[in-house]
């Protein structure tokens, strides 16, 4: 039994040992530095249209005039984001604000530094829909009460912001059977009649508008206007510790940001670079807004709305949480 | 012989390729979500030019030998110790057969929180689900030992290293290539959903964007290069294993008596 033990750490070691050979030890915010004064940050983004201001801003140079390198590594998903960050594998990470908002609730240590993305806050152009198949009855968010409809994430941004276009449009979200399911699976389920409405994002949505499905409400414009939906993140120890690099990066991402929403075209064409999206995809793609600052007063509404759809084990402190 | 099993293979091959050409063109599944045969080829064509897609399939390429490596050595030598000294098997066997189960998937979490989405999440998970292919053949193999070459060996005066070497070695010889020949699958399968759930460097993570990307001809083509990697493997590690046991009569073939 103890031989057994014995072995098994030993082959735990070899693989660490292994592993070792082939990547410079990240993680330590120490080890991380490298030559010239430039200091290498790993950010864990996933790979969509959201991140494409950190490679726009890469390109031109925002990041290595203050000093630092990005090492964008491509994630699926929050669910490897979170963790990695607060581990230390990643100095800063990207989520949707309302994930934060679940993580903080849970003791888990991390701070918004920077803004990410925000909804365009325009009903009919916006990056994110309730979609309905072609020809569907259902015509408003209201007639949703008793269909099934998809989300990406259940007790997310995504169902808490549908439960409030349901609302808005006088229904009773409860009534409404939400059923999970990724974004990119939602056009064949909602063709095929596997599911009444899809929350869907670019560039689904894209996709779902060239079936002829239509759209049937904005939950991010019905949540706020200019709804902050997800932001750059790092661990509240990395952000102790390194203030200043912090401060950097929330510099550099700020002025990719604004560079990013005042050249659209630029954006787009950044996004082949890291993507598959297909052209003619693409040029139908509705982008979303890159505003340099996150907008408070729509967090607040997501935390009232996640709050009322129980999503927190305690209320989180936006105080704490915010740049 | 051989040329009929050829034919027969390249028939059965272009039959299947056909059908997959004509089921989407017949409107039996829609060409949006199951592109035909030949837009996947020419998705494939794309792929091939492209440097990004070697690189993924370097990357890919490590973590599958790395793991399995890894996993071939320790599950090895683990098994012989396990086997030679006394009491051990039966002390570690109910061990062995609770960790064994464990779906190696359901180590991701572990593996993101320790490694984040690099090369060694991925390695965890490979050698995790591979190392227990091996070991196991390997106690199989040695408890086939035939206690009479072993008392022969014994009453010859071969001490304890040269009858590992010489009677316990060669019975277990088989075992361990069938072992190594599934931990190679296994361990390929499971590099690529790491690269894929994780987000890790690799044809995994290539295909993850082409799906959350729309780009469906691409994801099949990457999909199918998945397919040709494994089938490039099993005839590999065949190869493998008819060469290290040219000796055994069940690769030279059954000798009459």
């Amino acid at each position: 039994m103890r031989r057994l033990f014995t072995g098994l750490t030993a082959v735990t070691l070899l693989v660490t040992a292994t592993a070792c050979g082939s990547s410079d030890g990240s993680g330590s915010p120490d080890g991380s530095a490298s030559s010239g004064g430039t200091t290498t940050v790993k950010v864990g983004i996933i790979p969509i249209v959201d991140v494409a201001p950190l490679y726009l801003g890469q390109q031109k140079g925002f990041f290595s005039e203050r000093g630092l390198k990005l090492s964008l590594t491509l994630a699926q998903g929050g669910a490897a984001i979170v963790p990695g960050v607060v581990s230390g594998q990643f100095q800063f990470g990207f989520s949707n604000v309302t994930s934060l908002m679940i993580a903080q609730s849970n003791n888990v240590p991390v701070k918004a530094v920077v803004n990410g993305i925000a909804s365009t806050g325009v009903a009919g152009k916006d990056f994110s829909a309730i979609t309905v198949k072609k020809d569907s009855p259902i015509k408003s968010a209201k007639d949703l009460e008793g269909k099934k409809v998809a989300v990406n994430t259940l007790k997310n941004i995504n169902e808490t912001s549908v439960r409030e276009s349901v609302r808005k449009a006088g229904g009773d979200p409860d009534k409404v059977t939400f059923v999970e399911l990724a974004f990119d699976q939602m056009p064949a389920a909602l063709d095929s009649g596997q599911i009444d409405a899809a929350q869907v994002v670019e560039p689904a949505l894209a996709t779902v508008k060239s079936q002829g499905g239509t759209e049937i409400a904005w939950p991010m414009v019905d949540v706020a206007p200019n709804c902050t939906v997800a932001m750059y993140f790092t661990s509240t120890q990395y952000a102790e510790k390194n203030p200043e690099l912090v401060k950097k990066f929330q510099e550099a991402t700020a002025e990719s940001l604004a560079y990013a929403d005042a050249h659209p075209d630029e954006a787009r064409q950044i996004v082949t670079t890291y993507t598959k999206i297909p052209a003619d995809v693409l040029a139908k793609v509705t982008l979303p807004k890159w505003p340099a600052e996150a907008d408070r007063a729509s967090i607040e509404a997501l935390l009232k709305l996640g709050e009322s759809d129980g999503l927190f084990k305690q209320t989180p402190d936006l105080d704490k949480l915010l740049p | 012989m051989r040329g009929t099993n050829a034919v027969l293979g390249a028939t059965g091959l272009a039959v299947f390729l056909a059908l997959g050409e004509a089921v989407p063109r017949l409107g039996l599944v829609k060409e949006a979500y199951f592109p035909p045969v030949a837009r996947i080829a020419g998705a494939l064509g794309d792929e091939l030019s492209d440097d990004t897609f070697w690189t993924a399939l370097g990357d890919t390429l490590t973590g599958w030998a790395l793991g399995l490596a890894v996993a071939v050595s320790a599950g090895i030598v683990i098994g012989v110790l396990v086997s030679v000294v006394p009491y051990l098997r039966e002390a570690t066997a109910s061990t062995i057969e609770f960790l064994r189960p464990i779906p190696s998937v359901a180590l991701i979490p572990l593996a993101v929180l320790l490694y984040g989405s690099e090369l060694r999440s991925v390695l965890l998970l490979v050698v995790y689900a591979s190392f227990w292919q091996v070991l196991v053949q390997v106690l199989y193999g040695i408890q086939d030992l035939d206690p009479v070459a072993d008392e022969t060996a014994r009453s010859y005066g071969l001490g304890g290293w040269a009858r590992v070497r010489y009677v316990l070695w060669p019975t277990a010889l088989p075992y361990v290539m069938t072992g190594v020949r599934l931990a190679a699958a296994v361990a390929l399968i499971l590099t690529v959903t790491a690269e894929l759930v994780i987000g890790a460097p690799g044809l995994g993570a290539r295909i993850a964007i082409a799906q959350n990307s729309q780009a469906v001809p691409e994801m099949y083509a990457l999909i199918v290069v998945t397919g040709l990697l494994g089938l490039v493997i099993n005839v590999g590690a065949r190869t493998v294993e008819r060469r290290a046991l040219a000796w055994h009569q069940s690769v030279r073939g059954e000798v009459t008596v």
